[in-house]
């Protein structure tokens, strides 16, 4: 377990403690490379690269936008519901949300 | 007397180096990847940084700030309900609750799902657990969470799967015989795995992880290859990762192509072109420890290979990192210094898009 | 891939020095060709070169230089199979010159397998192709062997070195447990214990007592020829 969490305190972007899933969804759905990839979310989100992994200045970006935050804060968007509007914000398809709605 | 450095061998152990045994070891590790792989070797300024990175005061160390990187993670949620030797933890959990330990305690950027053999061929007899089982999951996370396993065509020879050992058949010096084998095999596993990953994309899958590609040699990434091809033609958004085994594809038939290239004998920079080639959207290029070398020799050479497929390659690079590889020690608790030296070296100078 | 073509072409005027067939001798080794070999032994042979001498100073350097090739991924699995092949035919050529028995001598005999509870069998394959096509005689047992397999076998074959591979930390006990069975069968110092696998280190091999641990298939065949001095 030291190993993966040595990583992530070392280089990550600390997932939806801050930005890190927005950047790797970038990267995986347009292929971005990592400045590229940063750059689209920040524009997005309308702060510096530097803020991407910055918790202080995620947190509250992430509760505005109903992205999903990482402690309990009650009637915020979770999950599936958190995913609909990462796809709003980052203009992309996220395959779960399709499914899901297909379901409805 | 010099001052001395506490670093680690590839096996873990503490040894103390000064900076010109740190220096020697770098510029030796760096020399045998530029000559194996015939690349550039790094600059005298990079190879200076690694040294100043391996000799930082304090246990561990970080990247600076704004250069951090995605870390995607493999191995499923088996480094926590894990307890057979593939570096789980042993703490009985579901694998719903692994995932999100994983988005909401551990602060990942991205998160796999996989079965606990964590190879393709055997996830096909219980499908149906697995589509539940991501279902589940992604109705409660937010991260990317996709379906990982290890392509793993050694399952398909005797005496596990139907196709005759091309080893025994190669020594043997049955040696046509021991390709067409690797050839069926090789067919068989890429028709298992695009199976399992339309059902898992029904369920909601993000996408797909194919980790140590390659591991049974060039017949394991023509395989994985195709299927990168087949699932990227049918479900044209699915987040498609190729990990490898080592860095260089293992010649076990010696004359299996993709698109016109030979896939024996490739290094990290010649595999990372072909890999987007097929279709995937991220490449996870390897290098193995050897664990009689220290961390110095080990991560020169490993950053020097890296460096060099993330230059060659078009789509973005997450280095693996894991137990004895990318100048990793091979040893099951890695010791977090080396760990973290190794990390921001990879970010820092061979300018990884991820981990 | 490299595929060395040999030259048969003579240098005219002079007769070729031993150094010279010698080298095109290895060649046709490298070439993989059994027909390159067969040709350059046969001149080897005519020029009066020594059998003894055609096969140390041509053949088996020049399989020396296919496992060199094999690790930098520019020959593979099937060219050492091919060139290991050429060479018994090339030394098969030779047979009759030879003293009686000479010619079947093998440096060592051994018995390679993955331990019991571990069914990975490619890396511990490929070691055992390297080392056969060293000349050794090579008995893989196979994988997930019971440690009385193991035994039993070094019986049968009298063997020289056993190699023990295991590529899971949880395994590694196994090879282990060989050693102890050898030494309760009182066969410890009559055989090499040879260690692989991904998780062993040297230091797990100096720690149950083992003779050699190998990296890679390379470093094996280079290990065994060193503790075995042949």
């Amino acid at each position: 377990m030291g190993m993966p969490i040595s990583h992530i305190m070392t280089s990550g972007m600390s997932g939806i403690r801050a930005a890190g899933d927005l950047v790797a969804r970038m990267q995986f759905a347009k292929n971005m490379r990592i400045d590229e990839a940063k750059k689209f979310v920040a524009d997005k989100l309308n702060v510096a690269p530097i803020d991407l992994s910055d918790e202080f200045a995620m947190r509250e970006i992430r509760e505005d936008l109903g992205i999903g935050v990482i402690t309990s804060v009650a009637e915020a968007p979770k999950g599936i519901a958190a995913k609909m509007n990462i796809e709003k914000l980052l203009d992309i398809e996220i395959n779960s949300c399709e499914r899901f709605r297909n379901q409805i | 007397m010099a001052t001395e450095y506490s670093i680690r061998m590839g096996d873990g152990k503490r040894v103390y180096h000064d900076k010109k045994q740190i220096m020697d070891d770098l510029e030796a590790g760096i020399a045998d990847a530029a000559d194996l792989g015939e690349i550039s070797g790094l600059s005298s300024d990079e190879t200076e940084r690694i040294a100043e990175i391996i000799m930082l005061e304090g246990r561990m160390v970080g990247v600076e700030e704004g250069k951090e990187v995605p870390v995607t993670h493999d191995i499923s949620t088996l480094r926590i309900d894990g307890d057979q030797g593939n570096s789980g933890v042993g703490i009985p959990s579901s694998r719903m609750i692994g995932c999100m330990m994983h988005e909401r305690a551990f602060g990942a950027d991205t998160m796999e799902l996989g079965h606990i053999d964590y190879s393709y061929k055997p996830v096909k007899p219980v499908i149906a657990q697995e589509c539940q089982a991501m279902e589940v999951c992604q109705q409660n996370m937010i991260i990317p969470l996709l379906y990982g396993a290890m392509p793993n065509m050694g399952l398909y020879y005797t005496p596990d799967g139907p196709f005759e050992n091309p080893g025994d058949l190669m020594k043997a010096f049955k040696i046509a015989e021991a390709q067409e084998s690797i050839e069926k095999s090789a067919d068989h596993l890429t028709r298992d795995m695009i199976w399992i990953m339309q059902h898992l994309m029904r369920s909601a899958s993000d996408g797909v992880n194919f980790d140590t590609t390659g591991a049974a040699g060039d017949g394991d990434m023509y395989s994985t290859l195709h299927a990168v091809e087949a699932l990227r033609k049918e479900f044209p958004n699915m987040y498609i990762e190729v990990g490898m085994a080592g860095e260089c594809v293992l010649g076990m038939h010696g004359g299996l192509e993709y698109d016109g290239t030979t896939l024996a004998g490739l290094w990290p920079h010649q595999q990372a072109p072909l890999v987007s080639k097929a279709g995937a959207n991220l490449f996870g290029p390897v290098v193995n420890t050897n664990t009689s070398k220290s961390f110095s020799w080990n991560l020169g050479r490993a950053v020097t290979f890296i460096k060099a497929a993330v230059e060659a390659s078009d789509i973005p690079c997450h280095v693996d990192m894991g137990m004895g590889v990318g100048g990793i020690p091979m040893f099951e608790t890695p010791p977090i210094d080396a760990v973290s030296r190794a990390s921001k070296a990879m970010v820092e100078v061979a300018g990884v898009d991820g981990i | 891939m490299i595929l060395l073509a040999i030259t048969n072409k003579n240098i005219v005027g002079r007769k070729m020095s031993k150094e010279e067939l010698a080298k095109e001798l290895s060649d046709a080794i490298i070439s993989c060709k059994k027909d390159n070999v067969i040709a350059a032994v046969e001149k080897a042979r005519d020029a009066g070169m020594e059998p003894t001498e055609i096969i140390e100073k041509g053949l088996a350097a020049g399989m020396n230089e296919v496992g060199v090739l094999f690790e930098r991924g520019k020959l593979f699995l099937p060219h050492v199979m091919m060139a290991a092949d050429a060479m018994t035919q090339g030394v098969a050529l030779l047979e009759k010159d030879m003293e009686p028995g000479e010619s079947a001598k093998k440096p060592a005999v051994i018995v390679n397998g993955t331990v019991e509870g571990d069914v990975h069998d490619i890396g511990k394959s490929i070691v055992s192709t390297m080392l056969q096509s060293a000349g050794f005689e090579v008995h893989d047992i196979g994988r997930d062997m019971p440690t009385k397999a193991f035994i039993d076998k070094i019986k049968e074959v009298n063997a020289n070195v056993v190699g023990l591979s295991a590529l899971m930390t949880t395994t590694m006990q196994g090879q282990k447990e060989v050693i102890e069975a050898l030494k309760e069968e009182g066969l410890r110092d009559e055989i090499k214990v040879m260690l692989g696998g991904a998780p062993v280190t040297q230091a797990w091999a100096d720690k149950i007592g083992a003779d050699l641990y190998a990296e890679n298939a390379t470093e094996a065949v280079r290990g065994v020829k060193e503790i075995l001095n042949v």
